[in-house]
C-alpha cells in the first residue's frame, strides 16, 4: 500500500487543503406554506480529507438530504457548499454532472449496478463515461482489495447482495474521486456481508487515503468511522470522534432519552 | 372488482394505451371506410340503374360460348324493325330503338383536345331518345334535329369549356365527324362519370354503326303486366335469338360491371387495412407485454395470495376489451372520414358520388367492431397467458422471465422450420418451370419466411445486434455500449418492435426489386428486339387509315407497320384438340427489321410466307414444333390451316402470343371484318434525326388527340411510369405500416425508459450527462430500427429475386437490384429510429435524478 500512501498525505505541507467538503448555513426546505418541511436548518459541516465520517440520526432527520446536497444531487434553499475548492451551489446541471463524474463516488443502499453490464464494466463505468482510461495498476489493486478478482465477468444478477455492494464500492473507488458518499451502503446486507464491506471501506480510507462519508442507522457501522455527526430535525446536534459501536449506542440512548423527556 | 381494477389500470396507462389505440383505430378505420365507400358507391349506382332501366331491354344475341367478344369489334346490333316488333307485344306501351357505343371519342376541333374523361370512365355516343326514364334532360338548347347537331352532357361541357353553338367532333374508325352543339343535357341522376353525347337517330346509325340498326331496343310497359311476363311474351314473339332482360336483370348486370371496377379500390383499401392490422397487432402485443411485465410483481403477489390464472388473464383481457371497444368506435367514426375522402377522390376522377349519401349499413359496425375487438383481445391474450404462467415466486423475484429456455427452444425449432421451409419454397419457386406454380410457391414461401422471421426475431435480435452493435462502443463510447446492451436486453420485445418495421421494409425492397427488374427487363428487350423507332397507340377509338397516312407522310419516316389483334383465338392442333391463343396479324415486314425477337426454332420470315409463329411456352404446352399444321378458327365459320413456321423463345417482349401474316388473314377474312388497329409502329428513315422526327410526328398527329406517340426512350419511360403507379400504391401501404411501426418503436422506448427509471437515476448520479443519456436512448432506437431494416431488406431481397426468377419468362428476364432504394431504406431506418427516440429521450433527459433513484 505504499503507492496509496504516496498519493495523499494530509501532513505534507502545500498539499491539498484538509477539508474535502464544506457546508455553510445550508438550509433545505420542501414545499411551502402549511406543508413546508425544513429538512436541513442552517447546517455547518466540514468533511475532513482522508477521513471516514458517519452521519447518524433518527429517521426523517435529514441525513439523506444532507448527503444529497453535499454531493450535488440536490439543490439547497440557501447556504453554500464546496467540494474541495469548488463551490457547487449555483453550478448548472452540466457542471454538476461533470463534478459528480470526476470528483464524487456513490454507493447507494441498493440497486447500485447496471444489470446489462458485468462487474468490471460496472466498475469502470464512471471512467468510461468521462472518456478516461482507467489506471490499470490502480484498478487491479482496487479489484484485489475488494476480493472480486474471480468475479469480474459476472453480471450483477449472478452476484450475491454483498458482492454487489463490493462492486459498487470498487466502482466508487476506481475512479479515485475526491470524496465518496454512501447512503446506508450496508443497509441491505446481513451483518457478515456488512462487516466485509465496512472493513473494506475502512481500509480504503486507511490505506488509500480515500475520503468517505456514510449515512447509517447502525451503531456497529458507525463504529468503523473516524467521526460521527448526529443529526436531529435538520440540525447537527452532536459529534463524536473515534467512536466505537458501544459509545455510539450509548450516545444514541442518551439522545433518545433527551428527546422523549 | 375485476372491471374496476382494469379500468383503473387502463387510465393509469393512458399514454401507452393511446399508441395502441391509434393502431386499432387505423385498422378499423380502413376496414369500415372501405365498406362504407363501397356500400355508398353500390347504392348510388343501383339507385341510378333502378331509375333509368327500361322495363325490358332487347339486346343482340349473346356471343356463343367459345366466341370471345373482341375489343374494338363493331358493336353488336339488332335490326331496326325489331323495335316495331317489340312494340307490338301486348302490354308494351313504347319500344324505343337505342344506339349507344363506346368506340368513339369526342374532340374539341378548336384545340384538338379530347372532350370527356381521358381515363377510367367511358365516353358514350348514341342517339337521342325520348324514353320515359331518361337519365338526362335537356336544360338548354334543344334535341338534335338534323345530321349536324349534337347534345352534350352538362358536366362534360363545363369541364371542356364548351357551350351551345360550339363545334365538337366525333372520331371513330370511320373517320372524323363534325357537329355543332345544339343542346346541353343535365343528369337527372348521379353522374357516373361518363361523358354522354347524342346525335339524331339516323345520324347515329349511319356514323356510329354504319347500318340501319340499333344496339338495343328498350321497351316500357303500360303497367298491365309484370316485367317477367313482358319478358316471356317478348321472347315468345321474337324467339330466343335475342337477349331479353328485365329491369332487375339490367340493374344486376350494370351493378356487377361497376362493382368490378370498384373492386380494385376495395382490395387496395383492404390491403391497407390488413397491413395496419398486422402491424398494429404487434404494437398491441408489445404494449400489453410491457404492461404485464411492469406488473409482474403485482401479478406474482396476486397469484401468491391465491388469485387464479384466470383472474390474472381476465384482468388483462378486460383492459384489452376496453381498448378494443374504444378503438373500434373511434375507428368506425374515422372510417366515415376515410369514406368521404375516397368519395372526394372519385369525384376528382369524374365519378359523381355524393358524400351526403353515405350508406352506413350494419355490416360496417359488425366488421369494424369484430376486427377491432378481435385483434386487440388476441394480441393482449398472448402476453397475458405468458404472465399467468409465471410461477408466483419467480414473478415476485423481480423481472423474472421463466420458462424462457424451453420456449426459446420451441421458438428456435419452429422459427428455423418455418424459415427453412419458406426458403425452400422460394428456391423451388425460382426454379419452377411454370410461372403459375412458381407464383403459388412464391406466395406460400413469402408467407412462411415472413412468419419464420417474426418467430425467429428475438433470437436474431441477440445475434444481429451483437454484430451490429459491436461498432457502437467504438463509435459512441459508453452511450453506445449501454445502448447495445439495452437493445439486447429483452430480445422478445426488440424482436416484436422490429418485426413491425421489417414487414413494411420487406415490402418496399421486394416490390422495388420487382419493379426495377420489370423496367430494366423491358428496356433490355426493347434494345434487343425492337427495330422500329416510334410506337403510336390509340385511345378509346381505333386507329384509322388517315392516321397511318399522316404518319407515313411525315418527313423522316421510312415506313409504318401495323398489327391487328385477335384475342383468345381458337386453334385446332394436329391431334384434334382445341386451344386458345392471342393471335396477332402482322404485315410481312413486321419480323426482321422492325422486330427481331429471339427465335427458338424455325425462321422468322416464314410468317410473311403464310406460316404461323408461336411462343415457346405455347409450343411446349401443346407439343407443337415447326412444321406441324394448325387450324386457326377466325369465327363465323372461317378457318385456315397453316404450318408452324417459327417458335419464338420465351421471355421475349412479344410474350407468348401467336403471329400470322396479314396476307394469310386476308385470304379468309375480308378487310371490313378484320379487327381494327389499336397500335402501330413507324421506323425513321436512315439518317433521319430521331428526336426531330418525333416532334414532326407529334405535329402531324395533332388533330388526333387520342393518339400518343413515343420513341423508344419515351416508351421505356411509359413502362417505368406504369410500373411506378403500382409502386406508389405499395409505397402508400408501406408508409402506413411504417407509421404504425414508428409508433411501436416510440412505445417500446417510452416503456423502457419508464422501466429503467432507477438505472437512469443511477447513471445520472455517477455522472452521465443528459446528452450522453439521450444519445444512449437514440442509439438503442436506431439499433432496433436498423435491425428491423436489415431483416426487412434481407427478406425483401429474397422475395424480389424469387419473383423475378418466377417471371423470368414472362418479361422479367433481367434481374435488377435497386441499390439506391436499399441504401435509402437502411438510411431512412436510422432516421426512423432517431425520430422515434425524440420524445422518450427528451423525457429521460428531463428525469429528476433523486426522484429516479427513489423510485422502486
Ligand atoms: N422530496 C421531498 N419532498 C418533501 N419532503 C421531503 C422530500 N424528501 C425528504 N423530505 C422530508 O425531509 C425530511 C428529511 O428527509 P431525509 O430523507 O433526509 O431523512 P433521512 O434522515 O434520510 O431519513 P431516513 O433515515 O428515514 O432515510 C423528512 O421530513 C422528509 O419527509
Ligand atoms: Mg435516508
Amino acid at each position: 500500500m505504499t503507492t496509496a500512501a504516496a498519493v495523499y498525505d494530509p501532513q505534507l505541507p502545500g498539499g491539498p487543503s484538509a477539508v474535502a467538503a464544506t457546508a455553510r448555513q445550508v438550509t433545505k426546505a420542501y414545499g411551502s406554506g402549511e406543508t413546508r418541511v425544513t429538512a436541513l436548518d442552517a447546517v455547518d459541516v466540514d468533511i475532513q480529507r482522508g477521513r471516514f465520517t458517519a452521519i447518524m440520526g433518527p429517521s426523517g432527520s435529514g441525513k439523506s438530504t444532507l448527503m444529497h446536497c453535499l454531493a450535488g444531487l440536490d439543490t439547497v434553499s440557501s447556504g453554500r457548499i464546496w467540494i474541495g475548492d469548488t463551490e457547487i451551489t449555483g453550478l448548472r446541471d452540466k457542471q454538476l454532472t461533470r463534478l459528480r463524474r470526476d470528483k464524487i463516488g456513490f454507493i447507494f443502499q441498493a440497486f447500485n449496478l447496471l444489470p446489462t453490464l458485468n462487474a468490471l464494466e460496472n466498475i469502470t463505468l464512471p471512467m468510461d463515461i468521462a472518456g478516461r482510461r482507467p489506471d490499470q495498476a490502480w484498478l487491479d489493486q482496487v479489484v484485489e482489495t475488494v476480493g472480486l478478482a474471480g468475479r469480474l465477468k459476472h453480471r450483477p444478477t449472478q452476484l450475491s447482495g454483498g458482492q454487489q455492494q463490493r462492486v459498487a464500492v470498487a466502482r466508487a473507488l476506481a475512479a479515485r474521486p475526491e470524496i465518496i458518499f454512501g447512503d446506508e451502503p450496508t443497509g441491505n446486507l446481513d451483518s457478515r456481508a456488512g462487516a466485509e464491506v465496512l472493513t473494506f471501506l475502512r481500509r480504503s480510507v486507511d490505506e488509500l487515503g480515500q475520503t468517505m462519508v456514510m449515512v447509517t442507522h447502525d451503531p456497529v457501522a458507525a463504529g468503523y468511522a473516524d467521526r460521527v455527526l448526529f443529526l436531529a430535525d435538520g440540525v447537527i446536534v452532536d459529534e463524536m470522534h473515534a467512536p466505537t459501536a458501544d459509545s455510539v449506542l450509548e450516545r444514541m440512548r442518551r439522545f433518545d432519552g433527551k428527546r422523549t423527556s | 372488482m375485476l372491471l374496476r381494477t382494469s379500468l383503473r389500470s387502463f387510465f393509469a396507462h393512458k399514454g401507452r394505451m393511446a399508441l395502441s389505440l391509434i393502431a386499432v383505430v387505423l385498422s378499423v378505420a380502413f376496414v369500415s371506410g372501405t365498406l362504407v365507400f363501397s356500400n355508398t358507391a353500390t347504392s348510388t349506382f343501383s339507385k341510378l340503374f333502378a331509375a333509368t332501366a327500361s322495363d325490358i331491354s332487347v339486346q343482340p344475341p349473346k356471343p356463343a360460348d367459345d366466341e370471345e367478344p373482341q375489343a374494338g369489334d363493331k358493336p353488336a346490333t339488332v335490326p331496326a324493325p325489331l323495335a316495331q316488333q317489340v312494340a307490338s307485344v301486348p302490354g308494351v306501351k313504347t319500344a324505343i330503338g337505342q344506339v349507344m357505343v363506346g368506340n368513339a371519342i369526342l374532340v374539341n376541333p378548336a384545340t384538338n383536345k379530347l372532350v370527356g374523361p381521358t381515363s377510367g370512365a367511358p365516353t358514350l355516343v348514341g342517339n337521342w331518345t325520348d324514353t320515359p326514364r331518361n337519365p338526362v334532360k335537356i336544360t338548354s338548347g334543344h334535341v338534335p334535329q338534323n345530321s349536324g347537331e349534337l347534345v352534350l352532357d352538362a358536366d362534360t361541357a363545363k369541364k371542356a369549356g364548351l357551350g351551345i353553338g360550339d363545334k365538337v367532333r366525333v372520331d371513330n374508325a370511320t373517320g372524323q365527324h363534325p357537329y355543332t352543339i345544339a343542346g346541353i343535357a343535365t343528369f337527372t341522376t348521379t353522374n357516373p362519370g361518363a361523358a354522354l353525347a347524342f346525335l339524331d337517330t339516323a345520324t347515329a346509325q349511319q356514323v356510329l354503326l354504319g347500318e340501319q340498326a340499333y344496339t338495343s331496343v328498350e321497351a316500357f310497359g303500360d303497367g298491365s303486366r309484370s316485367n317477367d311476363r313482358l319478358k316471356a311474351d317478348t321472347l315468345a314473339e321474337l324467339g330466343s335469338r335475342y337477349q331479353v332482360k328485365t329491369a332487375a336483370e339490367q340493374k344486376a348486370d350494370n351493378t356487377k360491371a361497376i362493382g368490378s371496377g370498384l373492386d380494385f379500390m376495395k382490395y387496395a383499401m383492404l390491403g391497407f387495412a390488413g397491413i395496419s392490422l398486422i402491424v398494429g397487432g404487434f404494437l398491441i402485443i408489445n404494449t400489453f407485454s410491457m404492461l404485464v411485465a411492469q406488473r409482474t410483481r403485482e401479478i406474482g403477489l396476486l397469484r401468491a395470495i391465491g388469485g387464479s390464472r384466470r383472474q390474472v388473464n381476465g384482468s388483462v383481457l378486460v383492459e384489452a376489451l376496453i381498448l378494443g371497444v374504444l378503438g373500434s368506435t373511434l375507428g368506425v367514426a374515422v372510417g366515415l372520414g376515410v369514406a368521404v375522402g375516397l368519395i372526394k377522390l372519385m369525384n376528382a376522377i369524374g365519378m359523381d358520388l355524393k358524400a351526403s349519401d353515405l350508406e352506413v349499413g350494419p355490416d360496417v359496425f359488425v366488421a369494424g367492431y369484430a376486427v377491432g375487438i378481435l385483434i386487440t383481445v388476441v394480441a393482449a391474450w398472448i402476453p397475458a397467458r405468458r404472465a399467468s404462467r409465471i410461477a408466483p415466486m419467480a414473478a415476485l423475484r423481480d423481472h423474472g422471465t421463466p420458462a424462457e429456455a424451453r420456449s426459446n427452444l420451441v421458438r428456435t425449432v419452429l422459427g428455423v422450420l418455418l424459415t427453412g421451409g419458406g426458403a425452400g419454397l422460394l428456391v423451388l419457386a425460382g426454379t419452377a418451370d411454370r410461372a403459375g406454380t412458381g407464383g403459388q410457391l412464391l406466395g406460400l414461401g413469402l408467407l412462411l419466411t415472413l412468419i419464420g422471421f417474426v418467430v425467429l426475431g428475438p433470437l436474431l435480435a441477440t445475434v444481429v445486434i451483437k454484430v451490429l452493435g459491436a461498432l457502437l462502443p467504438a463509435l459512441f463510447g459508453p452511450s453506445g455500449k449501454l445502448a447495445q446492451r439495452n437493445a439486447m436486453r429483452n430480445p422478445r420485445r426488440t424482436g416484436a418492435t422490429a418485426a413491425a418495421l421489417m414487414i413494411g421494409l420487406a415490402l418496399v425492397i421486394g416490390s422495388s426489386v420487382f419493379s426495377s427488374s420489370a423496367v430494366s427487363s423491358a428496356s433490355v428487350q426493347i434494345d434487343r428486339s425492337v427495330g422500329v423507332d416510334y410506337i403510336i397507340s390509340g385511345g378509346q377509338a381505333p386507329v384509322t387509315a388517315e392516321m397511318m397516312d399522316a404518319v407515313k407522310r411525315t418527313p423522316g419516316i421510312d415506313h409504318v407497320t401495323t398489327q391487328e389483334n385477335l384475342l383468345r383465338t381458337k386453334v385446332q392442333l394436329p391431334g384434334g384438340q382445341n386451344a386458345r391463343t392471342d393471335l396477332t396479324a402482322v404485315p410481312a415486314s413486321f419480323f426482321g427489321s422492325d422486330f427481331h425477337p429471339t427465335v427458338s426454332s424455325g425462321a422468322m420470315d416464314s410468317i410473311g410466307r403464310g406460316s404461323l409463329g408461336i411462343g415457346e411456352t405455347f409450343a411446349e404446352d401443346h407439343g407443337l414444333k415447326v412444321g406441324d399444321r394448325v387450324t386457326v378458327d377466325y369465327g363465323k365459320g372461317r378457318t385456315q390451316t397453316l404450318p408452324v413456321g417459327v417458335v419464338f423463345q420465351k421471355g421475349g417482349l412479344l410474350g407468348d402470343g401467336s403471329f400470322v401474316g396479314l396476307d394469310a388473314l386476308a385470304q379468309v377474312v375480308p378487310a371490313a371484318e378484320q379487327p381494327p388497329v389499336w397500335t402501330f409502329f413507324a421506323k425513321a428513315a436512315p439518317g433521319a434525326d430521331v428526336g426531330r422526327t418525333l416532334t414532326a410526328l407529334q405535329e402531324a398527329l395533332q388533330q388526333y388527340p387520342q393518339l400518343t406517340v413515343k420513341d423508344q426512350a419515351g416508351y421505356k419511360e411509359l413502362v417505368q411510369s406504369q410500373v411506378n403507379t403500382l409502386l406508389y400504391l405499395i409505397y402508400g401501404l408501406v408508409g402506413l405500416s411504417i407509421t404504425v411501426a414508428v409508433l411501436g418503436v416510440v412505445n417500446t422506448l417510452a416503456l423502457s425508459v419508464v422501466e429503467r427509471t432507477r438505472e437512469i437515476g443511477l447513471l445520472r448520479a455517477i455522472g452521465i450527462s443528459r446528452r450522453q443519456l439521450r444519445r444512449m436512448i437514440r442509439l438503442e432506437s436506431v439499433v432496433i430500427a436498423l435491425f428491423g431494416a436489415v431483416l426487412g431488406t434481407g427478406l425483401g431481397l429474397a422475395w424480389g429475386v424469387t419473383a423475378q426468377r418466377v417471371l423470368r419468362d414472362q418479361g422479367l428476364g433481367t434481374l435488377s437490384v435497386p441499390t439506391t432504394t436499399v441504401v435509402v431504406t437502411l438510411v431512412s431506418s436510422v432516421v426512423i429510429g432517431l425520430v422515434a427516440a425524440l420524445v422518450p429521450a427528451f423525457r429521460a433527459g428531463r428525469m429528476n435524478v433523486l426522484a429516479a433513484i427513489a423510485t422502486d
